[in-house]
This record gives C-alpha cells, structure tokens and sequence, in this order.
C-alpha cells in the first residue's frame, strides 16, 4: 500500500478510535459522579470494565498503527479455538454489563492457520466489542466467536443474530469510517471502530474482513489460510 | 414530579441517567431506539423527552418528525442530549418546530446539570 494511503487510512482510523473512546470515557465520568451520590460496589465494577475497554482502544490502535507499518508481517501458525477462547475471556466482563453472553463455537476439525496472534485476538475483540455495545435488542443478545472451514481456509469471526448487518451496510462503513461519526448506522449508534481496527488488522494478516454466516448467524468474519506447513508435520 | 422519556443507545449511560433523574423524584421510561420510544409514547403520559441524536437505524431527527406529526404529542418539550456538538447537529434549522427547549453536550453534561435542565425546562413549560 502506498504510504501516502497508509497514512490517510491511519488518520481516519484515530479519527473512528478518538470518537469511540468517549462512549467507556463518559461511562467511567457519569458513574463515578453517581458513586460520589451512593457507594455502589457494581458501579465500580462497570467503572474498571469501562477503563479497560478504553485502554483497550487505545492498545489496539498503536497495534494496527505498528503493523500496518511493516512492510510485510510475519504470520505464524496460530490455534484459532486458543485465540477464540483468549478473546472470549478478555470480552467476558463486557458481556455481562450489556446483559449478553459469549459463546465459542468450533465447527469442524482443521489444523492451526497463518496470522498474528495478538493481531487476531485483538480483531476478534474489536469485533465482539461493536456489537456487544451496539446492542441491538432481545434477539441479538448472545455473540458466538465462531470458526468453520471453508473453502479458502478457517472462517473466523464474530456472530450474532443481527439482521441490521449486510455487506452493502459494511462496505458503506469501510467508505465512511473517520469521516462520519456513524459510519455503521444501521448497526450501531456509535462510531464502530472496533470493527474497522479488526478490518486493518485483518489486512495486515493478508486476510479481508466481510460479512458472513455462521449457521443461522450473520456477522464479521475472514477467512485465515491454513498453516501447510505444520500439516505435513 | 415528572414522567420522562429518555432515549439513549447506551446501556449503561442509560442505566447512569435513569438513576440521577429518578434520584430527583421523576419516573423515567428508558428506550434505546426511534421505534420504541414511539411505543412509549404511546402507553405513558410523557411530560418531557430527553433524546440523542446519534441512534442507530433511525436517528434522532427522524424521531422528531414523526413526534410532531402527532398534535396530541406536539406541546411535548424535548431536550436534546447528544454526543454531537450543537454547531455540529445541524438541529437550529428545526429548533422551533420540533419544540426543542434546550441542547446539552453530553460528554460535557453532568448529572447534576441535567436535572437542573430538565427541572428547568419543566418548570418553564407547565
């Protein structure tokens, strides 16, 4: 990619992070002003959940920023169902703020794939992370951080039972994203960048980031080459 | 006492604006989208709305529309309580039509000073 485009896309994606950051920001400043009121050990628990969600964004930005700044990145063969479970555990306590539940589901049995381990747990969380705090009603109240084979390779990503979600609405958000504070309105009311953090991470894989279906789900997903290399091991 | 609608996407901003307004002695009926609060409207006797502009599918301003479309819903003050900046809402061109009594910034809204507003814009409406 040329550096000049690297750079425009790195700005758009501050511009997407430095909006998202003021949702767990406002969360910690108006909980903390009602814990002044009456001290409530659950609003605490919310208050650390939200700071590390905010830490969270940031890490997550200085990783894609770092990466994509690497002429190419050395992918590994990596465990999806370790990275699955990892970022399953990382999303538990966000989870439960938004009264939802993470689920891994394994389909199949395949072999590691080629990526970045801290890149692809840092894309499955900044998926979850969009649709958890999207919150899109009663029906969609269970994420499953899912992987099956396809025919390209494993199909990782995040699902849940959103019909807002469809490519022509992520394709919109990918033109958008940096620009405007909605990029994903039909999804979310918020700027989405988890999802365009896990789509850069994504591309610094060698991977693309699409909507797909898991079963009767629909979500965020890309398809990871498997690891040749240790199958003939 | 008041009965208050807020619409709000974020749970647990909402969960944090329900608790200082019902600490101030008003009943307050949570909705998270256009759609809903629509159905709220419906089923309580709402005295002030306190809505967000950023909503997913349908936004604030489409929910406004569709309020005042309804003359028995049109004396109703709403207060718009958003994460965009006023400047940056594009709101002034409808603030009289929409009966808009007042613009907080939320990132810049404490608790205390919502329901100073709200109290305010109550009081001023009655």
């Amino acid at each position: 990619m040329p550096a000049q485009l690297k750079a425009d896309k790195n700005a758009r994606l501050l511009q997407a992070m430095a909006e998202e950051l003021k949702l767990p920001l406002l969360q910690i400043a108006r909980q903390a002003e009602l814990l002044q009121a009456t001290p409530d050990k659950a609003l605490l628990g919310s208050i650390e959940t939200a700071a590390s969600r905010a830490m969270w964004f940031v890490d997550s930005f200085l990783l894609s920023h770092q990466l994509s700044q690497q002429q190419s990145l050395i992918l590994e063969p990596v465990t999806v169902s370790a990275a699955l479970n990892d970022s399953a555990h990382m999303l538990d306590k966000l989870a439960k703020q938004y009264d939802s539940e993470i689920e891994v589901r394994l389909s199949g049995k395949y072999g590691p794939v080629m990526a970045h381990q801290e890149a692809l747990r840092t894309a499955i969380v900044g998926l979850a992370t969009t649709l958890i705090t999207a919150d899109s009603g009663e029906d969609c109240k269970r994420y499953v951080l899912a992987a099956h084979k396809s025919r390209g390779g494993v199909v990782t990503g995040v699902f849940c039972h959103n019909n807002t979600l469809s490519q022509s609405v992520f394709r919109q958000g990918k033109a958008l994203y940096g620009q405007a504070r909605q990029p994903l309105r039909n999804v979310t009311a918020h700027a989405g960048a988890g999802v365009f953090i896990a789509d850069s991470l994504f591309t610094s894989m060698e991977s693309r980031l699409r909507v797909a279906r898991h079963h009767k789900l629909t979500g965020l997903a890309a398809t990871l080459h498997p690891s040749y290399q240790l199958a003939l091991v | 006492m008041a009965q208050v609608l807020l619409i709000e996407p974020d749970k647990i901003l909402a969960r944090s604006y329900v608790s200082g307004l019902e600490a101030d002695g008003h009943i307050v009926h949570w909705c998270q989208k256009s759609e809903t609060a629509i159905h709220a409207m419906d089923e309580h006797t709402i005295d002030l709305i306190i809505v967000e502009l950023q909503l997913a599918e349908h936004n604030g301003v489409e929910f406004l529309h569709e309020l005042r479309s309804y003359p028995e819903w049109d004396h109703i003050p709403v207060l718009l309580h958003s994460m965009l900046p006023k400047k940056q809402s594009g709101i002034d061109t409808f603030w009289h039509h929409f009966g808009i009594v007042g613009h907080l910034y939320k990132p810049q809204t404490t608790l205390a000073y919502l329901n100073q507003t709200v109290n305010r814009a109550l009081l001023t409406t009655a």
